[in-house]
């Protein structure tokens, strides 16, 4: 592989706001307070299914410090989807701000306002609402019986929104070429993102006119688009600022409340805060609930001649985000299988509304794709990383369905590293095989896209050139936690030469940056960060046309960073002269550079995961020993962030696969998940030993090589947990959460010094 | 409900300080909206998720789960009392460079659980680094970096004790 020299991406680099979050000091919407400000909270529906008969305030007006309550009558009437993607077809109308027809636990029905929060509560609690209460359907065979009620039944006369089919080749073909073909029914439960900060606006539209708030989200300017259409509002005079976010994961790349904080304002006539509890947090979104139905055949050589699925996902009421989930699971086929059938279908339930989550149906879909993968390279008596490699898409091809061919590929280095992991622990601690305990590797692979897809994603940027040769850079991305702003910035202080200390980013501002897609898919290294690059290139350009005009007649050329003029002057600047001769001279410009990258495609990122576990076999007992994930990544930007998501990623994993459920009580069909006890993410003790890694690699496409890596490091975990656990344990399994059929051991590394 | 506002004095971050408190409000209450010091996060506000962590005569609380005036008379630290930019506590700069700050809601919770389990043991094996942070949640980092970086600290903080070079 071609070598590749930088001086600032490629490096592990603490984030540019790490010393303001370590002193406690970086400012996350609940720390900041407007003058005047009220405090907003909602009236939510307790039931998965009801109808509101009647609503009665005057207990809430009793409330000291209450302001106001505004009802569903009060509210726009238009459907809405509060999905932060883009205007697309996929992406139905069936929600309302303000509900009387609630069709899944949480659904808002009122919102008050008081002086302060304690009050804003108490008075939303002291609103009485009549419900005749409903029977609820909450799983997608439910939903999808013949006489199953129809859930917005302007959409669709059944529970299915969207179906989705995508085909190539002939399955009657890839079953007749196949010698063996394994199937089964693969169930994930719907996981909740669990973000620790509680989601939170704050919203002044106390003139009706302009809106302004300020809140934790991924998407602002799709935000800002849906908002102004619901209030008749121009986008001018919807302003949003994204201040400190605490994570997202997808659960902020839709709208959650604002709309419901705009109301509120303008009808107390200042400005309010709007902050959810974590039950409200827990209720409000989920990754979809998965039922899918696979087929995976090969020949008796171990090439793959078939895969078949019908992938179902469990929508919840809203259309929000399904059909876009659905589409992008299509998508993630990394094998050449010469006859694929993906039937994908959104199906409405009363359950907790499914949205984005980190993986957005990848995660469900590889889940039963490697664990049959796995099973499969056993029946044919095949190594289990052998035979993926062997069916893997190469550098040229293309995925299944997809138009553009894989740009770089490094997933074989990926193996060999994980091999190499693999058997320094095992020269350390051999595997056990004895009368009570067996254990095992299992392992995965998995990809992504870097960013939503090959058509979607843009992105401006815009860099202004100080005298001092500083940048201020300006981008719409949203920095939630993963360290956009600084991979942007390492972006463009290796594009301009220049110490990233530099380099000064404002981001997601709908006021002043330039518009971006948001945060999701995977794509603000790539998508963001080629624009960031064209912008630098811009401003490049534009200091050498300037210098050719204040040295007239001469000939300008640029390398590594300086400035050669030759002709009736001779003499070379460098960056820093040059941007002081452009500013102050008598012929001088302001040096701004601006770019705009439109997704041309979508490079794969790759990965492998390796886990060793341990079956009791007395206890019928599960232990995490060792994880191992390697990435292609391409240019890893900023190693130390790569890492950490790759970290985060594994736990994020781990949790799903070992114990993460939202739970609904079979008795009240209610959700028993609204808090941290009887919802379980992992703890620090929890996680088993890890390993992380990123290969050499550089795709062509990405700015300085660099594909994506957010998603992609939660999605091949839970397969290869249940592969090393079916191996230790012999035991097959189709669904999740494993604490269904084992009880969990804790972890052994916690002795060691 | 009960009625009556009472005075508490606390020793906050090292000054005497006094705020007038209502009967059922939090110590994280008085923190964040009466002295206004942020750093302490609400993360659940059920004493759960351990964003809210400070330090209260020496043990590290949650707040959100201390009232105000239980905390009458106490020495509180918080985030904002540890270090500064030019000076920050041995735990905040490892926490920066070992990368264990991605959104960094957790952050100042976590570095407060850590000061207080090394105030009291300074170098902890693994074990008791992971009893000390089972009540901080962090959903971001897998708790790698947070743990690295609580090791290496201990080394710093060692340093300082002994005047000598790094321990293993």
């Amino acid at each position: 592989m071609e070598q590749h020299h930088f001086d600032i991406v490629n490096h592990a680099t603490p984030r540019l706001e790490s010393m303001d979050k370590a002193l406690g000091r970086g400012k996350y919407t609940d720390d900041l307070v407007l003058p005047n400000m009220a405090y907003a909270a909602l009236v939510r529906c307790p039931y998965s299914h009801a109808k509101v008969l009647s609503i009665d305030v005057s207990e809430a007006e009793k409330v000291p410090g209450y302001l106001g309550c505004a009802l569903p009558e009060e509210a726009p009437q238009a459907y809405f989807n509060c999905s932060g993607n883009p205007p697309s077809p996929l992406l139905m109308a069936d929600e309302k701000v303000l509900t009387t027809e609630p069709l899944t636990i949480g659904d808002r029905v009122a919102v008050v306002a008081a002086e302060t929060e304690e009050a804003a509560r108490a008075a939303a609690e002291a609103v009485k609402v009549e419900y005749e209460n409903l029977a609820p359907i909450l799983d997608v065979k439910a939903a999808l019986a013949d006489n199953a009620p129809a859930m917005q039944p302007h959409l669709s006369d059944t529970n299915v929104v969207q179906r989705r089919e995508v085909s190539q080749g002939d399955v009657a073909v890839g079953e007749e070429k196949s010698d063996i073909i394994l199937e089964d029914h693969f169930v994930t439960p719907p996981m909740q993102h669990t973000m620790i900060e509680l989601t939170c606006c704050i919203c002044d539209f106390s003139d009706g006119k302009h809106m302004t708030i300020y809140s934790c989200s991924q998407t602002v300017f799709q935000e800002r688009r849906i908002l102004a259409e619901l209030f008749g509002l121009k986008e001018v005079d919807v302003h949003i600022i994204k201040p400190l976010v605490g994570a997202g994961f997808g659960a902020r790349q839709q709208l959650h409340a604002q709309h419901a904080a705009a109301l509120i304002s303008r009808k107390v006539g200042r400005p309010v805060k709007l902050l959810y509890s974590r039950e409200e947090d827990f209720y409000s979104v989920v990754r979809h609930a998965s039922d899918v139905d696979l087929r995976i055949g090969a020949d008796k050589n171990g090439k793959l001649q078939l895969f078949d699925t019908t992938f179902r996902l469990n929508a919840g009421p809203y259309t929000t985000h399904t059909p876009t989930v659905v589409a992008a699971a299509a998508r993630k086929l990394q094998y050449n299988v010469p006859n694929y059938s993906f039937v994908g279908l959104s199906v409405f339930t009363n359950h907790v509304t499914g949205g984005a989550f980190r993986g957005y149906g990848n995660t469900q879909l590889t889940f039963g794709r490697e664990i049959l993968m796995d099973r499969l390279a056993q029946k044919l008596d095949m190594d289990p990383v052998e035979f993926r490699l062997m069916n893997h898409v190469q550098v040229g091809e293309c995925f299944p369905c997809a138009s553009i061919p894989v740009s770089s590929n490094g997933i074989e280095d990926c193996a060999r590293r994980c091999q190499q992991i693999q058997k320094e622990i095992d020269e350390k601690e051999p595997l056990i095989d004895d009368d009570n305990i067996r254990q095992a590797w299992g392992i995965s692979f998995s990809c992504h896209g870097s960013g939503p897809s090959s058509k979607e994603g843009l992105s401006g940027a815009v860099v202004m050139l100080n005298a001092d040769a500083s940048v201020h850079l300006l981008v719409g991305s949203a920095d939630i936690g993963q360290g956009s702003e600084t991979m942007e910035s390492q972006i463009a202080a290796e594009c301009l030469g220049i110490p990233l200390s530099s380099v000064q980013i404002t981001a997601a501002d709908t006021s002043l940056t330039p518009y971006n897609t948001g945060t999701f898919g995977s794509s603000q290294t790539f998508i963001c960060g080629n624009a960031v690059k064209l912008a630098c290139d811009d401003l490049k350009k534009k200091m050498i046309e300037q210098l050719k005009v204040i040295y007239d007649g001469c000939t300008v050329k640029e390398k590594d960073h300086r400035y050669c003029i030759s002709g009736s002057e001779e003499l070379e600047l460098s960056f820093e002269d040059a941007a002081r001769k452009i500013l102050f001279d008598p012929k001088g410009s302001v040096p701004i550079g601006a770019g705009t990258y439109k997704a041309a495609a979508c490079p794969n990122p790759f990965s492998v995961c390796f886990v060793k576990a341990e079956y009791h076999k007395k206890l019928n007992a599960i232990r995490l020993m060792d994880i191992i994930e390697v990435v292609d990544v391409g240019t890893p930007i900023n190693r130390l962030t790569v890492a950490g998501q790759l970290e985060g990623g594994i736990a994020q994993g781990v949790g799903y696969a070992l114990y993460e459920r939202m739970e609904i009580n079979p008795r009240s069909r209610r959700t028993l998940s609204t808090d941290f006890l009887h919802y379980r993410i992992p703890q620090m003790g929890d996680m088993p030993r890890t390993y992380v890694d990123m290969v050499n690699s550089h795709d062509p496409y990405g700015p300085h090589g660099a594909k994506s890596v957010g998603e992609l490091a939660t999605v091949p975990v839970a397969p290869a947990i249940v592969n090393a656990v079916r191996r230790a344990s012999g035991i097959e399994i189709n669904s999740l959460p494993l604490c269904d059929k084992f009880a969990i051991l804790p972890t052994e590394r916690g002795n060691v010094k | 409900m009960l009625e009556n506002n009472h005075t508490i004095h606390l020793t906050l971050n090292g000054e005497s300080r006094a705020f007038t408190v209502e009967p059922q409000e939090t110590l994280l209450h008085v923190l964040r909206e009466r002295a206004h010091l942020t750093g302490a996060k609400k993360g659940c506000d059920l004493g759960e998720c351990g964003a809210c962590t400070v330090i209260m005569d020496g043990r590290a609380v949650n707040s959100c789960c201390v009232f105000a005036m239980e905390a009458d008379g106490s020495t509180v630290e918080t985030i904002e009392g540890i270090g500064t930019a030019d000076q920050p506590h041995p735990l905040q700069q490892a926490f920066i460079d070992a990368g264990a700050i991605q959104c960094g809601y957790c952050t100042p919770g976590m570095i407060m659980a850590a000061k207080a389990l090394l105030d009291r043991d300074p170098h902890p094996t693994r074990e008791e680094i992971h009893a000390a942070m089972s009540g901080n949640l962090c959903r971001c980092t897998g708790y790698t970096k947070i743990e690295e970086a609580i090791v290496a600290a201990s080394r710093v903080i060692d340093q300082y004790a002994n005047g000598k070079g790094a321990q293993q």
